[in-house]
């Protein structure tokens, strides 16, 4: 029979939560404090969030992740363990660690662990090391499927159990950035600006354009392309069954310093693909249809990572994201009228009509996009809401004054 | 008379004020993240008078640190 897999989608918000389970996740993973990847990066959650994020994904069947993958310092682990005992009594499903100090604790307090891609399992024998801690492990993004495919294999056939006592799980990133590094291995920032990216301070040295001098001439170098340093963003929707062909259990989505509507439209995207895998309805049509989807939201452009052996890297053409859709900020909530269903807006910047696509974020929606037909503004049918305005629409779910609306525009790229 | 302000909350834990400038900072084994000797805390925002030569001892913090918390008023 064939396994299934786990869908596992980025959380940085709430919102992402939502966003993650009305797209179908499985599972998604989130930060705290400063002991995560992306303290710079995203607006976190706190020590006292991890209650309302496990009721909130139990209650919707699917699994929370906790990721402490920062290089863990001794004035770091008292911290450490008040989050492990939070963990421990909210049953968050497990941790995901790449510090021996976080593994071992987790080993004490009895909690799940999983291997982070910072601790770069990259052969079988890793694999088994950890089995003797951990129940599932993510490998390093660097290797191609037949490696892959030769550890599944060998999961398999050593019969390589984890904790738990079931066959250790190995899990895959499918989609999002890639470093320029061996994932957790880049110093660049740090050495630039004093900013560890291995303590989630990453200032995205690599993501510039740079020039080639050579020193003694004062010559500049031709190069094609000035972003010699920033690769492109994996994607890998169109060899997903060639993925779950190698034997992977879990696919992870990168992401936890991107929005709701992101994180709606990869989960959903990837959702699809296993489901249409699963079905034998997998075609190159839908690959087509679910690539330009993906191109909507935040990417420097795509390609298959080192999945498919090539031998270097592809890299990005231009700065920031090729996406072909941009969010603008119009306003944000005010009420709701639950009888009714209608959730009102303050327009606080520009301006919307009918016929405009906006998009809701906040806690309760996650993200939904929609098309504008009629307005109501300040109670009375109007043509356009501008700055100011109070626009009122049919919303399925609570609006809170945390909600964002906005509009959403065609991005085009040179 | 100037001043150091540390916005604490969003502190990394990163060290490398302490490690810069141990005679100042200490990092918290309560929570992990810097704390700036002596200031007086409002809010999660720390804040010390200093005379000019211990703001000068100080002043490359400003750039130092990588979310750039630590000021000097
Ligand atoms: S340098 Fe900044 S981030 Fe690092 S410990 Fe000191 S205050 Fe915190």
């Amino acid at each position: 029979m064939k396994k299934k897999v786990e869908l596992l989608a980025p959380a940085g918000a709430f919102d992402c939560i939502q966003a993650a389970i009305n797209a179908g996740a499985d599972a998604i993973y989130f930060g705290v404090e400063q002991l995560n990847m992306r303290t710079r990066s995203s607006e976190g959650f706190t020590i006292e969030d991890i209650k309302e994020v496990a009721v909130l994904c139990h209650a919707n069947n699917i699994k929370a992740y906790l990721t402490l993958n920062t290089v863990m310092y001794d004035h770091d682990l008292q911290l450490l363990r008040i989050i492990l005992n939070k963990v421990k009594q909210h049953s968050i499903d497990a941790v995901i660690a790449a510090d021996f100090a976080v593994m071992q604790l987790c080993k004490e307090l009895n909690i799940p662990l999983h291997v982070s891609t910072q601790a770069n399992v990259s052969n079988s024998e890793a694999v088994q090391f950890f089995a003797g801690m951990s129940d599932v492990v993510v490998l390093a993004r660097e290797l191609t499927l037949q490696q892959m495919k030769a550890i599944t294999r060998d999961i398999e056939r050593k019969n390589i159990r984890g904790v738990s006592g079931e066959l250790l799980k190995i899990e895959v990133f499918v989609h999002g950035a890639l470093c320029m590094a061996v994932s957790g291995k880049c110093y660049l920032s740090l050495h630039a600006q004093n900013a560890s990216a291995n303590r989630g301070a990453c200032v995205q040295t690599c993501r510039r354009a740079y020039k080639v001098t050579d020193a003694e001439t004062g010559e500049e170098l031709l190069i094609d392309n000035e972003y010699i340093l920033s690769p492109k963003d994996l994607c890998t929707i169109g060899v997903i069954d060639q993925l779950i062909d190698a034997g992977v259990d879990v696919l992870k989505i990168e992401g936890r310093s991107k929005g709701a509507e992101y994180v709606q439209t990869v989960t959903q995207c990837y959702r699809e693909a296993i489901d249409a895998v699963d079905a034998g309805t997998y075609t190159q049509e839908k690959i087509a249809a679910w690539e330009q989807r993906l191109a909507t939201v935040y990417n420097r452009g795509f390609w298959e990572g080192y999945y498919l052996g090539h031998p270097t890297g592809e890299w990005t053409k231009k700065p920031g994201s090729a996406a072909t859709e941009k969010k603008i900020y119009v306003g944000k909530g005010r009420k709701y009228y639950p009888k009714i269903k209608v959730g009102e807006f303050n327009i606080e910047s520009g301006s919307l009509k009918a016929g405009d696509t906006i998009l809701i974020t906040g806690r309760r929606h996650g993200a939904v996009k929609e098309q504008l037909h009629t307005l109501t503004v300040n109670g009375e049918a109007a043509v356009v809401a501008n700055r100011g305005d109070k626009l009122t629409l049919p919303v399925a779910t609570v609006v809170l004054p945390t909600d964002k609306l906005y509009k959403i525009v065609e991005e085009v790229h040179a | 008379m100037p001043k150091i302000v540390h916005y604490r909350n969003k502190c990394i834990g990163c060290g490398i004020c302490y490690q810069q400038q141990p005679l100042y900072w200490r990092m918290s084994k309560k929570d992990g993240k810097a704390t700036l000797l002596n200031a007086v805390t409002k809010k999660d925002v720390q804040l010390l008078d200093v005379n000019e030569e211990t703001a000068e001892a100080n002043r490359s913090l400003i750039a130092a640190c990588p979310v750039r918390v630590i000021k000097l008023m």
